[in-house]
């Protein structure tokens, strides 16, 4: 068994690692101004943004779902709630989801402190059962809430921008959350609260005798993995200007997630985002050959239980235990 | 005072309908320690086959579960060695199943949903919109039938249990799995079967909803958690408390529907699941196991 | 010719560690044996191995000249060897009866089952008292009386046992030991694992120190008590074993 790294200092060959980074986040940055070279760009800046999205939110699940073990099939909940926040202060008041988008996160912060105060009291199936009851809790509830559009739905106005420029705010915002998430589940990942986290995910009863406040550690696990969740629930919902609680609620976009980290790698830093990758790229593939289809929700099952199957700890995991993971990728 | 009565008169013919459900779930839980996120998904597989059976055979959605429980209990063999068998002793089964089962149920919910769209469906056998009036009083007929069916097959399940052979396996393989397989339990073939025999409750249940209720591929998930809040609120595994658990949370929706109206019925189950699990997580006739 | 025969085992969880690591042990037919050492040695896992529970992953098990490697629990038992797991294993809602019946499961016969467990009720006068009572409103020797008759429903040639003293007070602890040397007087071969190194080796013919997964030591049993290491590491630690098995 590997043990955890005692020292927080980063590995050798770590300044290659940060130059890759650093080369990648600055093609990212430069990305849209390609749009004045290439036609039809708007379609890239889409999956991008698609991509940066799920990549901030698998990330931000890895810390419960993979460093604590506590798996949420309820994490939409986080995203809907910070939707219809930055949703309804733009339509009644306003106020542009760019500026209210941090407070979207936040509040998914504390609700999820407060759900997380009850819910974490179960260990297990228990737990998971109750993340997917407090989804379907909340949709009932927003389906009869007519002030935010009740099962209708609500429409939010977009930034008024030309057609082609129109994403690209869009396209920063969701980068710089997905950035501000994996860096946040990194330095969760490389400080004491982490450990405690995966001391937890082991053996929690072992992690309480060893004197790590586990009941607080979970929590406080739970509530961070809303934070950016929320925001970039914020922004997609402001992005897609349609808010409807049958589509930010469905059980899919919170299996996403599962799978994604699943298939990446749970627990580890790297996995999210190169399962979020593999699994968008696989999806567009699928749907621009297959045609879009309920079957892609059968290959999304399946590919989960082949995952979960045979490769349990997914590419990031498996490549690293048999020492073939690309030093640039390891991020533990 | 008579609208109570009605209320408890709705709330308990429905009530043993929602305990088939939930027996098949909390039968699975106890012997293999797994959540069977996929139990609805199941259901509403079996809801199909009597669908069709109904609409191009006109075979009676009561009669058809002769044909869905065995179905069912086959495809619950087929699921286990495809699932489960090579994980079983996994120390993280718990975990590592609902995620599994999570899969298996959008595999099923994709597969249905290619097949026959998500359109709503319902039978409409005579009994369906038929009631049995007894004045002041009314009791729906179908829900009457499917009722007195599932206690039948309740019973049953139940007799099985506490007379056979096999029952007596199953049971020493809730209590305690290691002794019995230090008794020379094969524990891996009691899991097969009592998976097999829930997921053919699961049919059971799944042709008699095609009359009570209108069901669509993507509708398991509500049912789900619904069938979870019961028999969290029973205690995980046992089944008399999943009898009671599904009789109380029924009259309790029953009188929710009537107050705030039909669509805010659910709401009463997971409001439940969260009660419960606040004040009391091992349900009322559970064991503080580890959990 | 040994009557069970251990050459080289090495076994684990999952795809955990090596638990034992080319393990290799003697059991004489008639003999009692002792088997000690610290937690984590791997003693319940070597029972485990014999019984089934687990397969080991290299190495032979024999038993009377038959390989038990890949047999299902429910064959070793078929073969007569019985294992008596830690805590007690018993099915808890069900009656005293009933566990008894369940030790017999693997017989076809009712009326076989019907007399092996009269003989058993024979043995353990105060399990007949309390036969219709559910087995988790027994006290603590009697649980584990319980779990020793049902082993003996099978009228097993080999028993194990794992820590049956366990938690258990110092009186009932010696009643239970003395039910071991009455096993053996019975003609089964008995194999115990105890953390009270001193009071099972008392009642054993035979001692074998149990370390990291191997044998690292055996004798007679009066020789392993004596022996100045075997003092100095496990019986010094006796007193504070059994504060523990008081909690």
């Amino acid at each position: 068994m590997a043990k955890p790294p005692l020292t927080l200092k980063s590995p050798p060959g770590s300044r290659n690692k940060r130059l890759f980074i650093a080369g990648m986040l600055l093609v990212l940055l430069l990305i849209p101004f390609l749009r004045f070279v290439i036609d039809g760009f708007n379609y890239w800046l889409h999956m991008f943004l698609y991509i940066f999205m799920y990549i901030a939110m698998a990330s931000s699940w890895n810390i419960i779902g993979g460093y604590t073990g506590y798996t949420s099939l309820g994490h939409n909940f986080f995203s809907a709630t910070g939707a219809y926040f930055s949703g309804v202060l733009l339509v009644y008041f306003k106020i542009s989801p760019f500026l209210t988008a941090p407070f979207a996160g936040l509040l998914a912060l504390v609700l999820g402190l407060v759900f997380g105060l009850i819910s974490l009291r179960t260990r297990g199936p228990a737990f998971i059962i109750s993340t997917i009851a407090l989804v379907l809790l909340v949709k009932i509830s927003f389906d009869n809430w007519d002030y935010i559009g009740g099962a209708n739905g609500l429409s939010l106005p977009l930034l008024d921008l030309d057609v082609s420029l129109v994403k690209i705010p869009y396209y920063y915002y969701m980068l710089f959350t997905a950035i501000a998430a994996v860096y946040t589940a990194y330095r969760i990942r490389h400080s004491k609260f982490g450990l405690g986290l995966r001391a937890i995910s082991q053996d929690e009863s072992k992690a309480e005798v060893a004197g790590i406040p586990t009941n607080t550690y979970k929590i406080l696990a739970f509530a961070i993995s809303g934070l950016y969740v929320g925001i970039a629930g914020a922004i997609w919902g402001y992005y897609s200007t349609y808010l409807q609680p049958k589509t930010l609620m469905a059980i899919l976009v919170a299996a996403q997630l599962v799978l994604m980290t699943v298939l990446g790698g749970k627990g580890t830093v790297a996995g999210p985002v190169v399962g979020a990758i593999v699994f968008i790229a696989a999806e567009e593939y699928f749907v621009s050959a297959l045609g879009s289809s309920e079957l892609n929700i059968a290959a999304m099952g399946l590919l989960l239980a082949v995952v979960l199957l045979f490769f349990p700890e997914g590419i990031v995991g498996s490549l690293k235990s048999r020492g073939r993971l690309p030093h640039i990728l390891d991020w533990d | 005072m008579t609208q109570a009565v009605q209320l408890l008169i709705i709330g308990i013919s429905l009530g043993g309908v929602y305990a088939l459900m939930a027996s098949g779930l909390t039968l699975i839980f106890g012997v293999m320690r797994i959540v069977n996120i996929a139990h609805a998904a199941l259901m509403i597989t079996a809801a199909y086959a009597s669908y069709w059976a109904f609409r191009l055979y006109h075979i009676d959605p009561i009669v058809s579960i002769l044909i869905s429980m065995p179905t069912m209990f086959v495809l619950g063999m087929l699921i286990y060695k495809l699932f489960f068998q090579r994980i079983i002793d996994s120390p993280r089964i718990g975990e590592l199943t609902v995620l599994l089962t999570f899969a298996l149920a959008l595999i099923l919910e994709g597969i249905l949903g290619y097949f026959y769209t998500n359109i709503y469906r319902s039978t409409n056998p005579s009994y369906a919109t038929r009631a049995i009036l007894f004045d002041p009083f009314y009791l729906p007929q179908g829900q009457f039938y499917a009722t007195l069916m599932s206690l039948v097959l309740i019973a049953l399940l139940w007799a099985f249990l506490q007379y056979t052979k096999t029952g007596y396996s199953i049971r020493a393989t809730m209590q305690n799995r290691t002794a019995a397989q230090v008794v020379g339990v094969n524990v891996n073939r009691v899991s097969m079967i009592a998976f097999s025999i829930g997921t053919a409750l699961a049919g059971a249940s799944g042709s008699m909803m095609t009359f009570l209720f209108t069901f669509y591929p993507g509708k398991h998930w509500e049912w789900v958690a619904i069938l979870l809040s019961l028999i969290v609120l029973g205690g995980m595994g046992s089944l008399l408390g999943a009898l009671v658990g599904s009789i109380m949370l029924a009259i309790a929706s029953a009188y929710v529907s009537f107050r705030l109206g039909p669509t805010w019925s659910p709401i009463t189950f997971f409001l439940a699941l969260f009660l419960i699990l606040l004040f009391r997580p091992q349900g009322l006739f559970g064991h503080k196991a580890e959990f | 010719m040994a009557l069970l025969e251990l050459e080289n085992v090495t076994a684990g969880y999952g795809h955990g560690p090596d638990i034992l690591q080319d393990l290799s042990l003697t059991i004489e037919a008639g003999r009692s044996y002792c088997i000690i050492g610290p937690n984590g040695a791997g003693k319940s896992t070597l029972m485990r191995v014999i019984c089934g529970l687990l397969h080991p992953r290299q190495g032979k098990v024999t038993y009377k000249g038959e390989v038990l490697n890949d047999m299902r629990t429910d064959e070793v038992l078929r073969r007569g060897i019985s294992f008596v797991p830690q805590d007690r294993s018993l099915f808890p809602d069900m009656t005293v009866m009933e566990n008894l019946r369940m030790g017999g499961f693997i017989l076809s016969s009712r009326k076989d089952l019907h007399n092996r467990v009269e003989q058993v009720l024979q043995t353990f006068t105060i399990l007949r008292e309390r036969s219709s009572q559910r087995a988790k409103t027994l006290s603590g020797g009697e649980q584990q009386m319980l779990a020793i008759g049902r082993a003996l429903v099978l009228n097993p040639e080999v028993i194990m046992l794992d820590e049956p003293s366990l938690g258990l007070a110092p009186k009932i602890a010696r009643q239970i030991f003395e039910i071991v040397r009455q096993l053996k007087d019975l003609g089964m071969t008995v194999i115990l694992v105890e953390q009270n190194a001193r009071m099972g080796l008392e009642s054993s013919d035979w001692g074998c120190v149990l370390d990291l997964g191997t044998n690292s030591f055996e004798g007679p049993a009066d020789t392993v008590l004596n022996d100045p290491r075997i003092q100095e590491l496990y019986l010094g630690k006796r007193r504070e074993s059994r504060r523990e098995s008081w909690k």
